[in-house]
């Protein structure tokens, strides 16, 4: 059983928005150092794709390896590149061995527990001290132009579902609204510039609505991703926290599991033609999962 | 074609600055007092902000006042003033370069160049804080939460709990609050801030020598790393610089709510732009601003100058802030007491890592339209250095009969026209507005044909600009198309 969604898998439209942002941000804001660090996150990303594939798929024998998995390792990648800035090309390639890793190493009844490139930037960010994120680094007026292209799209081609995005979204902006034009009495602007930023859309968008590490009931999730806002926005607006979301999305993953098991519902696989022919029913939530995205 | 050795430039000021506070002048008289140009320190590590804001008020000192929004209550020992020449020195130190380079004739053994370079330092004074009173004004929902003088500065702390009640204290006691403060006034007082408002005393200004007015520290904990600038929006005509010298002990600062843009940097210029590099400079600025959407933070330098490291720039233009210039500017983490020896068998290292001052020099150019918040920072940990820095060559000199000098006539014409083309794209201004000052230059030319006037004549106005962008959309155009068809050959779409 499968949760309906398009026809056609999601990531490849996700791929399609990232470098879509990507070169914008090489063409038109001369992102220059960012190249090498992008080819960097990619190229490594691939290479331990690769030892995890050799590492822990043939130790599972249950596991049928799956032949799709480059889209996953290229949208966690592309993540990687339009997010997290670093000081060096080795913190590059940990960054991506946090990100493919943990989708091996941390998983509880088949299914991973965190959102690879969000766990890739928190713990590269927290452990190294050599990282950051640049929130701003888009301006401010083409990503409201991008998230309006960007949520058009996903109405039309119904290409991956809304509910956690726009949960996420709608909260942590009224939640912005009220305190900052309704409360502080700022002007509109003011509260148009501290919602549209770029990590903010990249992260909606493409991150907190991973289908694989959100929690499968679907009124759960939507409590869930509104309980994300809220604690963002406390973190944000009153602790002056910069990344807040990302931060809170990782630290409200290992939850997710104890959802699911609270609140069985169906669980989401990708649609892919390999893992089609396969095995098509993924019913069980007590059978480990052989699908390693 | 061969260049040897470089010889440092004399350092010229980027643009006039006037220089002035992030927060608002209230007049006392009904003067029409415009700040355009601040110039502000910010040190910053864990929580702790120290902020000295710099001030080039230019009239009758009975007239200044100024309200800076801050986050706490500041008391007496956090208040100081300092010497106003560290501004300067820091200025001097960060501001834009050029650089000069000397072609070696290919026909005539090198002959060698050296400009040297001379700093000054002067002393600093620091005035003791005076706590003299504190009153509760029950009326106007307005608290003075402290009130003391320090230096040539009678200050007061409000809090407040509403905007009339704040507005109608400081006209009631001679502030004169400018058209457009009031509604900032609001979000401010909502947001928990107080209001640091600072006049000058007229006494004690007396016993000072000079008129002039010291730049204020103001020291303080607090999570928010921020810059109030809307309340400086209320008094000012259109559009507005600030110059931030940023000091932390881990790298780079940047804006989290604006973009950071490095100013460009490396670039070829003409021989003449050293007649007027402030000029060049200044268009330079304008016209990156202008493309950049007027919207972002422009890094001018940024380096590590820990007292222990001792390679300050590459190259240096004015002599490197001492280590009693940034306790000065207040990197309290360098302050020790030297007569204390209890650490001298320490390792060294570790001293050393708590000893790191990374320098960030930003240059903002705000206006209401384009500013609707206030600065947001965060300390990042990149440690990579930057400087803006322009480069001239000087052609070589003698004669070129040899057919090595012959090649090195072509290209320098060559070099020559990309030089004319590279000062176009940075400022924005077409060939022709340099026709005067190319001409200028023909006179310390040996070689007519490769004079900037004559190469004028031929140049072709490049708009590199354009081009860029026509390639951007055609790039773009085929990022979609190969998606879409990737899509298709896949039977998604």
């Amino acid at each position: 059983m499968r949760i309906k969604t398009a026809g056609w898998d999601a990531r490849y439209f996700q791929m399609t928005f990232q470098l879509i942002f990507l070169s914008y941000g090489f063409l038109w804001l001369h992102w220059n150092t960012e190249l090498i660090s992008g080819l960097i996150f990619i190229t490594s990303g691939f290479v331990f794709q690769y030892i995890a594939d050799v590492l822990f798929i043939k130790k599972n024998a249950l596991a049928i390896r799956n032949k799709n998995n480059w889209q996953s390792v290229l949208v966690s990648c592309l993540s990687l590149c339009l997010l997290l800035k670093t000081n060096g090309w080795f913190i590059c390639v940990l960054a991506s061995a946090i990100t493919i890793f943990s989708k091996y190493i941390f998983r509880i009844r088949g299914k991973h527990i965190f959102n690879p490139s969000a766990l890739g930037i928190a713990a590269t960010v927290y452990l190294t001290g050599n990282a950051w994120i640049s929130p701003a680094q888009w301006g401010s007026s083409i990503v409201l132009l991008f998230a309006i292209t960007c949520l058009g799209c996903i109405v039309v081609t119904k290409v991956q579902k809304l509910d956690v995005t726009l949960a996420f979204t709608g909260t942590y902006a009224a939640l912005l609204f009220a305190r900052q034009v309704l409360y502080q009495g700022w002007p509109l602007d003011f509260f148009m510039q501290s919602v549209t930023t770029g990590s903010l859309l990249l992260f909606s968008f493409f991150m907190i609505s991973d289908p694989k590490t959100t929690p499968d009931h679907p009124a759960v999730r939507i409590i869930w991703a509104m309980a994300v806002a809220l604690i963002s926005f406390y973190l944000t607006a009153f602790k002056f926290v910069n990344g807040a979301p990302i931060w809170v999305l990782v630290c409200s993953q290992p939850f997710v599991p104890l959802l699911d098991l609270l609140f069985k519902a169906k669980r989401f696989e990708w649609k892919t033609p390999s893992v089609e022919k396969k095995f098509s029913i993924i019913n069980s939530t007590i059978k480990p999962s052989n699908n390693y995205h | 074609m061969k260049q040897k050795l470089f010889i440092l430039s004399a350092t010229i000021a980027a643009s006039p600055l006037l220089y002035s506070f992030c927060g608002f002048y209230v007049s006392k008289a009904d003067a029409t007092l415009k700040n355009k140009t601040s110039q502000v320190i910010l040190v910053r590590d864990g929580n702790r902000n120290v902020i000295t804001m710099f001030n080039d008020f230019k009239g009758d000192t009975k007239d200044f006042a100024m309200v800076v929004p801050v986050p706490v209550t500041l008391q007496k020992s956090d208040v100081k003033v300092i010497d106003q020449s560290l501004f300067q020195r820091l200025n001097d130190y960060s501001a834009p370069r050029l650089v000069e380079y000397y072609d070696e004739n290919p026909c005539e053994p090198n002959n060698r160049r050296y400009k040297a370079l001379s700093g000054k330092v002067s002393g600093v004074m620091v005035d003791e804080a005076v706590v003299t009173k504190s009153e509760l004004k029950k009326d106007y929902h307005v608290k003075v939460e402290a009130q003391y003088i320090v230096g040539e500065y009678d200050i007061i702390i409000l809090s407040a709990k509403e905007s009339n009640g704040l507005k109608n204290w400081l006209t009631d006691n001679g502030y004169k609050i400018p058209k457009g403060a009031e509604e900032v006034l609001d979000p401010y007082i909502k947001s928990n801030l107080k209001f640091f408002v600072v006049k000058v005393n007229e006494q004690e200004k007396k016993k000072l020598p000079g008129n002039f007015l010291r730049p204020i520290q103001i020291s303080f904990n607090s999570p928010k790393f921020m810059l109030p600038i809307r309340l400086g929006m209320a008094n000012a005509d259109g559009d507005q610089d600030l110059v931030v010298y940023a000091f932390t002990r881990k790298g780079r600062i940047e804006c989290t709510n604006y973009r950071n843009v490095n100013i460009p940097t490396g670039n070829k210029v003409p021989l003449f732009v050293q007649k007027n590099f402030g000029n060049f400079y200044d268009n330079l600025f304008t016209h990156q601003w202008q493309r950049e959407n007027q919207d972002v933070s422009f890094l001018e330098y940024a380096w590590d100058v820990s007292p222990q490291n001792f390679y300050h720039c590459d190259p240096c233009i004015a002599t490197a802030p001492s280590e009693y210039d940034l306790v000065q500017s207040g990197v309290w983490w360098l302050q020790k007491d030297w007569s204390d020896y209890s650490d001298v068998n320490d390792d060294n290292e570790d001293d050393n890592l708590s000893r790191n001052v990374h320098f960030t020099r930003l240059h903002f150019r705000y206006n209401r339209n384009h500013f609707a918040q206030d600065l947001m920072f965060q300390v990042t940990p990149n440690t990579e250095t930057f400087q803006a820095r322009y480069v001239i060559t000087h052609p070589a000199t003698g004669n070129f009969t040899c057919d090595a000098g012959k090649k090195y006539i072509q290209e320098l014409k060559s070099r020559r026209r990309g030089e004319l083309a590279e000062l176009t794209s940075l400022t924005g201004k077409g060939i022709d507005n340099w026709q005067d000052a190319a001409s200028a230059s023909n006179d310390e030319e040996d070689q007519p044909e490769a004079q900037y006037a004559t190469l004028l004549q031929q140049a072709n106005a490049e708009d590199e600009e354009s081009n860029r962008s026509v390639a951007g959309i055609v790039l773009l155009g085929v990022t979609m198309l190969g998606s879409v068809g990737l899509m298709r050959w896949k039977g998604m779409i």
